[in-house]
């Protein structure tokens, strides 16, 4: 996918402007965090096994190569065909060849963000082959084509109204108003396409070292459906996607749904070990899974491994105070909010990405929600570090600081500045004990609201004073 | 060198083989073959119990009965007093069951596009979730708790485990390697990808309805 | 029990109050206070800014002052947390001063922590009348676990009526110079916080940052609320408020 990081400003200025993106947002925000919050209270020791699930994908991170070969052979063994693709086109021509091996004219997909990341649908449709999205959310913005703006809920931007009329007008059917009846029009209209596709493409959520499976985790059934009835079946996965046994994937489970969506499990969960198997009446002939390496081993050598950790869930941009307010889009790329801020400059180069890392109150917010203990706020800050190292800060922020820190390394001076900006702060704001405007860098802050004014006297002067006359 | 060889050789260098690794520790070898358990939450409740609570929950409904001859009687009261369509197909575990004899008309087969009622039965089900655990295999067609719109599954009280991890161990232990698929249904398909509105029926059934057998 | 006083760049600058308000508590329970002169601002902006150089001399400042007394007391969460959570990221790499900064970072704690688990401080009697809804301060928080600790000491005071406003642990949209980067986006989600603030029609909003207070405050004059009084915690339970210099 195309990134367009770069114009994070404009384009969140713009989403806070936008009133029904705003209502959308204030929605999925009550939604997801009252949830998460009402159902993490159902295990006495959440505390305890996010520990045990960061622990398992660090031991797994340090062990990947193992895992990943243990996985292979194993799915190998089950008939699986395993393909490596190191970059987006290699991954999206390895798709295309298996479907015009199979003489595939159309597919089925269920969701997947690395198919985001590589721009698949894309480039299969030009290759003349039909794809339908099946993830009602996934399926709205494609026909809106559109890209998601939320890796769980990826039409969380739309109104019921947007899709009433995008409905309407792609269906060529009346326009209805119910969620219910649009999602069940949706359900008809692809019900034909799951049962006559030639081929589905899923995501995987994890891939199991132990028994070389992958596994799906949908509520809608269309995963089911996709891993189920085409007779070519494409997983599209990454390297950092694997967890060693089955055990440990109960261990994500109990972390995943509840940290997604407030649930105590998702509907399906699909583990598939290789293709149909004798005797079998339904299930794909070929199962084929291609694993990705793009940024990953990249990251994994770098200051920002603890990211790779991540399972997906979503909880840290449901929580963040940016991302509720200005929505996924504005993040520019697959992958929105905290972890978004993280993995778009570590995947797509720092100096593509300027704003995101700093867009950010660190607030942390997002790293106490993470089900896997991921540092965010950390992670953004050295991010940071790099795009000072590479000089890439903006030169008024970093010479404020530079001028901050000269005065604050030499306390004489110090003292006598603060002294004066007290006083003439005072003064500034005179009797409402505000100022309302201020000029360069400072101007932004009252672009927005006011500026509590000093009193005139720091706590310096006012304690050494003290101290005099007590003396005295 | 292969993509597969390049990118395995990344890991180890970004790993730093010998550094990281070993400080983190635990061998590979160790941990696929003696899957360590995970800590646990709570898991006091009767698991009937729980079991039951969980599927009201996923907005699952239920019943249950003392016998497997019971099943007949039991799907066609629940399609009767729904007023749902009385002809279904389901897994050939049901051949011998006497379904006309209830007044419905059972197939044995996998279930296609338009068939409207699919009875399976289950491998096991799990208490702390209330979910049913399928596998997919010659008797157990996949399609039938998935295309039609209602999916009725029988359930005997005694494959009633705990956790998913316990459920694997029997997967283990009785089936030993794993079927093309393993499906964990919990509950009816759902979305709430419209202004986050639940929705029952996304693609897979409208509703679940589960027997719970005595014996 | 001599006690180190950090009293915060912001709060030596805008509102000494604070600091004063933290000294008279301090030494009312009996501490003796020392208040190095020479301590200006701990790092933060820089560390925040990427600019990690500066902030490890800000730091090392910082660790030198507060070698010899038995504890820092800091009326803020974030610069607390800066000082508690991450000066070893900073200073960790030499073996002498990761030394230093584990022995002060053991001892570092914000006002009311330190009032209520080391003091074992839990009642004042202090004049405050009204109603106060409490916001907390993400780094107090989410770094240093400070949330029971204002409310036991506000609930202590005997004309103060607490009443929670609805997400008082959502950030206030501050950030240090996000809020002036980002200023749209800070301004939105300070607007939030301001209403939740007003939806408890508190007669004050308390907290224990002063960074969130003069972005709170600062938006609700601006949004017209000249009623809402926004005060430090120190300030409330020595019976201040807020605008003395001496
Ligand atoms: S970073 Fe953590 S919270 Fe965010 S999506 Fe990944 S696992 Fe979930």
């Amino acid at each position: 996918m195309e990134i367009t990081s770069q114009d994070f400003k404009a384009v969140s200025g713009a989403k806070l402007k936008d009133e029904k993106l705003q209502k959308a947002l204030f929605q999925a925000k009550d939604g997801f965090v009252v949830s998460r919050a009402k159902v993490i209270k159902d295990l006495d020791n959440f505390e305890t096994i996010r520990q045990a699930a960061s622990d398992v994908r660090d031991h797994c991170l340090a062990h990947l190569d193992e895992y990943l070969e243990a996985w292979e052979s194993q799915a190998k063994a089950s008939g699986t065909v395993v393909h490596w693709a190191e970059s987006y086109e290699e991954l999206n021509a390895l798709v295309v060849k298996i479907a015009q091996d199979n003489q595939v004219k159309k597919i089925i997909k269920s969701k997947s963000m690395v198919g985001e990341e590589t721009g698949l649908n894309k480039y299969v449709e030009g290759h003349g082959i039909e794809v339908k999205e099946t993830d009602l959310g996934e399926y709205i913005i494609q026909q809106a084509g559109e890209y998601p703006s939320h890796i769980i809920a990826p039409a969380t931007h739309k109104s019921k109204e947007d899709v009433s009329d995008l409905f309407a007008e792609k269906h060529q059917r009346p326009r209805l108003e119910d969620a219910e009846k649009l999602t069940h029009e949706a359900r008809e209209i692809l019900r034909p396409h799951f049962l006559d596709a030639d081929m589905g493409i899923t995501g995987a959520n994890f891939m199991i070292a132990e028994t070389g499976s992958t596994v799906i985790v949908t509520n809608e059934g269309n995963g089911r459906m996709t891993t189920t009835m085409p007779r070519v079946h494409v997983a599209i996965s990454s390297i950092e996607k694997c967890i060693p046994t089955l055990d440990d994937f109960a261990l994500m489970m109990r972390l995943l749904p509840r940290s997604a969506t407030g649930q105590v499990i998702s509907n399906y969960v699909s583990m598939t070990t290789g293709p149909k198997r004798e005797g079998d009446h339904d299930g794909p002939e070929e199962f084929h899974v291609i694993i990705l390496d793009v940024g990953r081993t990249r990251v994994l050598g770098s200051e920002l491994r603890d990211a790779l950790r991540c399972i997906r869930c979503g909880a840290c941009m449901n929580h963040c105070p940016v991302y509720q307010n200005v929505g996924g889009h504005a993040y520019g790329w697959v992958y929105p909010g905290p972890i978004g801020s993280v993995l778009t400059p570590a995947y797509n180069g720092i100096e593509n990405a300027i704003d995101l890392p700093n867009a950010a109150t660190l607030c942390n917010q997002c790293g106490v929600v993470c089900p896997v203990k991921i540092p965010l706020p950390d992670l953004m800050r050295k991010l940071r570090e790099k795009q000072y190292e590479k000089d890439l800060k903006s030169k008024t922020e970093k010479w404020s600081i530079k001028l901050w820190a000269y005065l604050a390394v030499r306390p004489k001076l110090y003292s006598i500045v603060t002294r004066v900006m007290a006083r003439a702060g005072k003064m500034l704001g005179g009797s409402s004990g505000q100022i309302k405007t201020m000029i360069f860098a400072a101007q932004e802050w009252t672009k927005h609201r006011d500026l509590p004014t000093p009193r005139g006297r720091t706590f310096r002067d006012i304690y050494v004073n003290n101290k005099k006359v007590n003396k005295r | 060198m292969s993509a597969r060889e390049n990118i395995l050789s990344r890991i180890r260098s970004a790993n730093k083989v010998g550094e990281i690794r070993d400080a983190i520790g635990g061998a590979v070898e160790d941990r696929l073959t003696t899957h360590p358990a995970s800590p646990l939450p709570d898991l006091t409740w009767n698991d009937t119990e729980r079991f039951k609570q969980r599927c009201e929950d996923a907005a699952s409904t239920l019943d249950e009965i003392s016998q497997m001859d019971d099943v007949p009687e039991a799907v066609s009261r629940y399609l009767t007093e729904n007023n749902l369509p009385t002809s279904l197909v389901c897994w050939p575990e049901f051949k011998k069951l006497l379904w006309s004899k209830s007044n419905v008309e059972a197939e044995i087969r996998s279930a296609l596009g338009d068939d409207k009622v699919g009875v399976t039965g289950s491998y096991c089900a799990v208490a702390e979730t209330g979910t049913l655990v399928l596998l997919s295999g010659q008797e157990h067609h996949a399609t039938t708790s998935l295309l039609p719109e209602t999916h009725i599954a029988v359930v005997r009280r005694n494959r009633i485990v705990k956790t998913m991890e316990e459920a694997w161990q029997l997967i283990r232990s009785e089936v030993g390697s794993l079927p093309r698929q393993v499906a964990f249904i919990s509950g009816p398909s759902r979305t709430a990808d419209i202004e986050m509105t639940l929705v029952y029926g996304a693609h897979g059934p409208f509703r679940v309805h589960v027997i719970i057998v005595d014996s | 029990m001599r006690v180190g006083l950090f009293v915060t760049c912001l709060a030596d600058l805008m509102r000494p109050s604070i600091g004063l308000a933290a000294l008279e508590l301090l030494e009312r329970a009996g501490c003796e206070v020392i208040f190095p002169e020479n301590q200006t601002c701990c790092g933060q902006p820089a560390y925040n800014a990427g600019d990690r150089h500066t902030a490890r001399d800000l730091a090392r400042k910082v660790v030198s002052e507060f070698s010899d007394v038995d504890y820092v007391v800091i009326p803020s969460g974030s610069c607390g947390g800066m000082i508690k959570t991450h000066y070893e990221d900073l200073l960790g790499d030499s073996p002498d001063d990761e030394a230093k900064v584990q022995w002060l970072s053991a001892r570092t704690y914000e006002l009311t922590d330190f009032l209520v688990n080391v003091l074992n401080v839990d009642s004042f009697d202090t004049s405050f009348q009204g109603t106060i809804t409490y916001h907390d301060s993400c780094a107090g928080l989410r770094e240093l676990g400070v949330k029971e600790q204002p409310r036991k000491l506000l609930r202590s005071l005997p004309y103060v009526e607490l009443k929670e406003m609805p997400g008082a642990e959502q950030c206030c949209g501050f950030g240090g110079t996000f809020s002036v980067k980002y200023g749209d986006i800070s301004s939105r989600i300070v607007d939030l916080k301001c209403d939740d603030v007003e939806s408890t029609e508190a007669d004050a909003l308390v907290l224990g940052d002063l960074g969130c207070m003069l972005n709170i405050e600062g938006k609700l004059r601006r949004r017209g609320n000249h009623k809402t009084k926004v005060l430090h915690i120190a300030e409330v339970l020595t019976g201040r408020n807020g605008e003395e210099t001496e």
